[in-house]
């Protein structure tokens, strides 16, 4: 039997190498033209997708296409279907309640899709990073339920050193991604620790540090810059230096939107680095084996503390990596009150992709999509911006619903074996 | 031949998994009041026929049929409303329930919302003294050992009534002591008019207990016979495609002069407290076989766990090639050559999502030829598995199959060949061959004598002392977390271990 099967450990030849460099070429390329706003990057991407495909031919043949298909299908079809359905039943509520769905949803994929496509990219950077790092902790079987803690740490931290840091190129910039990072990682220390040591639940540590983590941001913004005596409400911090500032894509093209940084850019990175780190590196292969089974990785020399450290503070740099974002991308400065809820909505995205880190780009995006043209279509059709919540809320809970019922499927399944009704 | 009528039917039942194909045109019929026998190797596709008659599985293609009328369950609670039961190999109890309330549960008796627990323990106690099934109604199956666990499991299926039972290798996970009292219950349900079939790999269960055995072999059914005229020989060829060797030969072999391995006066706390291990001393030489005899619970897991650094010691000195190791961790110990295989599969030994590959590789997983740099050599992990699935006849479509899709034969296989492969110094083996085929078995000890043979010093545990006998050089005896006697098996039987092994002895 085993030998009939040797064939799918095929290693990629010399030949198939060709296509996989160009379509991974072409993608970028197509990707970042995309994101830019330049929509015939879609061409690009389409190019790359065949190439792919079949390199993937050449490589495994028919079977090999349909194992990819079949694993993107698995990533991809409960968000999208989820997002479908909900937008169905959000269709149905303006109809009962006097909106014009059609209208409504035009102008939100209008908005969404191409006049405020900018809108819906820098949207939806941060929660790729948020949604990384909760995602990043499930597969260590943890819970990062505080990432909007640590992604106020990572803004704070950003704006601490922005402000003063001024190095040549973009050392600074790498430096102030590098700081925040460490420091978000850092302020998941004690719940690592309390997790290791006493076996405190990491939802419970993480959660109130979030909250002090976001009470210390007023006091922070006070002192830098933030006084209610010279600045008007909501109170800021000074803006960093300019040598902080990320890249701006108008840089490249002309005529992307000034605001439209290229933070996207680098989550969407990470994100493959994230996937890297799990699937392929060592550590990454700890992680998964404590969070599948952690008798078994104990059993095998796998430490379960380190591991969870590794874990909680990673997902801290990732979370904070948001915060980073949108202060050297988008803010430059930081406001008090200013209640993006990144952290709380990366749960959601994370949730959606199931855990998956690519998949946390697409959910993402989906998010971003949705709030900026909601906005676009509040404005443009008098309908309340509250329907995009309506759907993002169903969405939500029918990809998790559809998990949990995985879940109640199984315990079912085991319920029904020793017969219960 | 049997006269009585058909009671349960298959027929050319076919189950196609992905890549594998797990029946092909299976064809079994099963009397009334009969114990039938199920016999075929690691993953011949004994569960997997078993669990579509109780309908957890839907065949590809074939029909099943119940009292001669065509039957198709789409669920087992469709199964046990027309008589069936299942024992699974790995059980299905909630562990903090007690037996009364697993035993109900999903049939509670009373009206309404509310449950007569009072009348449904009476009932479970009828039935538990009818069968001789004895077991406390109300003790928490956590607290139960995995034979008394196999009991409920048994109540279970007779509280709903079943008139046809199905247990799936119910002697791996009993002592041989356990196994006796079984064959009583099970013959004790024939006669009431149950049937039963009865898979298990042990060939003298099959003589011992079933009246007609069929053989399976790679999905196919390789022969049926009246168990009264078959030989366990002709059951092993039949089952194996080869002849096999019933019992491997161990020939004499001089062990090292300085233990490889040594235990002194070593005590170990028990899950809930109290000693687990008490005062043991023990030397493993290089080039021989050490076995500890006991009953199950006498300190065997702790032993285990303690020698691995899973479990912290209380008193007492663990010693690898001369070296204290007491001190160190889990990690350390395996790289210093220390192997262990644990006994249960499921929890300690592997990570089920998981594939073959990553599994084999784990534990060395930082090291080459598995890790370069900080990246784990996939190619290079797949190649080794793949060799070590060749060498240990793992049936599993290739390296990349997750754990989880193996049958419990071969799981076990991936541990062992993991283990083995690693060539320590000092292998650790708790009841290697559990759930293992005829075949497996032989390989596996030839495997385990070979280390041997090569100068490392084997710990074997095992609850079969058929298994110590044809392996071990020395045995001791484990009785209440105590070593109580030490034997040569030249100078001793089966019986008189067995002696030591529940406290007595001359
Ligand atoms: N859920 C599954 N998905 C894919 N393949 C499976 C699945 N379950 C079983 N198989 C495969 O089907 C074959 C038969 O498995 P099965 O569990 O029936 O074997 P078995 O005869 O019970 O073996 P054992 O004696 O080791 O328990 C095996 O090759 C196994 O890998
Ligand atoms: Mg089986």
């Amino acid at each position: 039997m085993s030998s009939e099967h040797s064939a799918q450990m095929k290693t990629p030849g010399k030949f198939s190498s060709i296509p996989r460099i160009s379509a991974i070429v072409l993608a970028v390329a197509g990707s970042i033209f995309y994101l830019a706003g330049q929509f015939a990057g879609a061409v690009l991407i389409l190019l790359a997708g065949g190439l792919y495909l079949a390199g993937l031919r050449l490589e495994q043949g028919d079977g090999g296409i349909r194992e990819a298909m079949a694993r993107w299908k698995k990533i991809l079809a409960a968000p999208l279907s989820g997002a479908l359905i909900a937008i169905v039943i959000g269709g149905i509520i303006m109809l009962l309640t006097g909106y014009n769905p059609i209208k409504a949803y035009s102008a939100l994929f209008y908005g969404g899709l191409v006049k405020n496509w900018h809108i819906s990219v820098i949207n939806a950077a941060p929660l790729i990073f948020t949604g990384l790092s909760v995602a990043f902790a499930f597969k260590a079987g943890l819970f990062n339920i505080g990432a909007e803690g640590q992604y106020y740490i990572g803004a704070m931290a950003a704006v601490w050193l922005g402000l003063i840091l001024k190095l040549p190129g973009i050392i600074s910039l790498i430096l102030v991604f590098a700081f925040a990072a460490a420091l978000s990682a850092a302020w998941n220390l004690i719940p690592a620790l309390l997790k290791v040591k006493t076996g405190a639940h990491e939802v419970i540590t993480t959660m109130m540090l979030a909250h002090t983590a976001r009470y210390l941001s007023p006091i922070f913004i006070r002192a830098f810059g933030g006084n209610p005596s010279t600045s008007t409400h909501p109170y800021v911090t000074d803006e960093i230096l300019p040598n902080n500032f990320l890249p701006v894509f108008k840089t490249l093209f002309p005529n992307a939107n000034y605001r439209l940084h290229t933070g996207i850019l680098i989550s969407i990175a990470t994100a493959f680095f994230i996937q890297y780190l799990l699937t392929k590196t060592r550590t990454g292969f700890e992680i998964r084996a404590i969070g599948q089974n952690k008798e078994a990785a104990r059993a095998q020399g796998i430490s379960i503390g380190l591991n969870v450290f590794r874990a909680l503070l990673i997902a801290g740099a990732l979370a904070g990596l948001a915060g980073v974002n949108q202060v050297t991308g988008l803010d430059h400065k930081m406001f008090e009150n200013l209640h993006a809820n990144y952290g709380w909505n990366g749960i959601s995205v994370a949730l959606l992709a199931g855990g998956h880190p690519i998949g946390v780009v697409f959910t993402s995006l989906i998010w971003g999509i949705l709030d900026s043209g909601g906005q676009y279509m509040a404005r443009t059709t008098q309908t309340p911006n509250a329907i995009v919540e309506i759907v993002k809320g169903i969405t939500l809970f029918l990809v998790v619903a559809r998990y949990i019922s995985f879940y109640l499927k199984r315990y079912w399944k085991r319920w029904n074996m020793s017969g219960g009704k | 031949m049997n006269t009585q009528p058909v009671i349960l039917e298959t027929r050319k039942i076919v189950k196609q998994f992905p890549k594998v194909l797990a029946n092909s045109d299976v064809s079994i019929q099963l009397h009334q009041g009969e114990i039938l026998a199920l016999l075929g190797e690691n993953g011949a596709g004994k569960s997997t026929l078993m669990n579509i008659l109780y309908g957890l599985y839907q065949p590809s293609s074939g029909e099943i049929y119940l009292h001669g009328k065509a039957v198709n369950f789409r669920s087992p609670r469709e199964a046990i409303e027309n008589g069936l039961g299942m024992v699974h190999q790995h059980f299905m109890l909630v562990e903090n329930l007690t037996v009364t309330e697993n035993i109900i549960l999903g049939s509670e008796p009373g009206r309404g919302l509310t449950i007569d627990y009072a009348a449904a323990r009476r009932q479970v106690k009828e039935l538990s003294e009818r069968y001789s099934l004895k077991v406390n109604p109300d003790s928490r199956i956590e607290d139960l050992s995995v034979g008394l666990q196999q009991r409920v499991e048994i109540l279970k299926a007779l509280y709903r009534k079943a008139s046809v039972l199905i247990l799936d290798e119910p002697t791996a996970v009993l002592t041989p002591q356990e196994v006796e009292g079984f064959f009583t219950v099970a013959r004790r349900l024939r006669d009431d008019g149950v049937s039963i079939i009865i898979i298990t790999h042990k060939l003298e269960e099959v003589k011992a207990i079933s009246d007609r055995v069929y053989i399976l072999r790679r999905g196919k059914v390789a022969g049926m016979r009246e168990t009264s005229t078959v030989s366990k020989e002709e059951l092993a060829t039949l089952m194996v495609g080869r002849e096999v060797v019933l019992t491997v030969h161990r020939t004499p072999h001089q062990r090292g002069q300085k233990p490889v391995f040594e235990l002194k006066n070593l005590s170990v706390q028990g899950e809930r407290g109290g000693e687990a291990l008490r005062d043991v001393s023990l030397s493993v030489h290089p080039g021989e076989v050490l076995g500890i005899a006991g009953v199950d619970g006498n300190g065997q897991t702790e032993l285990a766990e303690a020698i691995m650094g899973l479990r912290s010691v209380a008193a007492g000195k663990i010693i690898h090639k001369g070296e204290l190791v007491t001190g160190l961790n889990t990690k350390k110990r395996i790289h210093r050559g220390i192997g262990c295989v644990p006994s249960d599969r499921h929890r300690h030994g592997l990570v089920l999502p998981m594939t073959i590959s990553e599994n084999i590789a784990m534990g060395l997983h930082r090291d080459k030829p598995n890790a370069r740099f900080f990246s784990l050599d996939y190619p290079a992990m797949n190649s080794s598995a793949n060799a070590l699935i060749k060498r240990f006849d793992i049936r599993a479509p290739g390296p990349l199959t997750a754990a989880e899709q193996l049958s419990g034969g071969n799981q076990q296989k991936v541990i062992l060949a993991r283990e083995i492969s690693r060539k320590p110094s000092f292998l650790l083996v708790n009841q290697p061959t559990r759930g293992l085929d005829v075949g497996a078995i032989e390989y596996i000890h030839s495997e385990i004598l070979r280390m041997r043979d090569a100068d490392a010093g084997v710990l074997l545990i095992s609850l079969e002392l058929e298994e110590i006998f044809s392996l071990a050089d020395r045995i001791l005896v484990l009785y209440e977390g105590q070593i109580v006697k030490e034997l040569k098996p030249e100078n001793s039987s089966e019986k008189e271990v067995g002696l030591y092994m529940m406290g007595g002895g001359p």
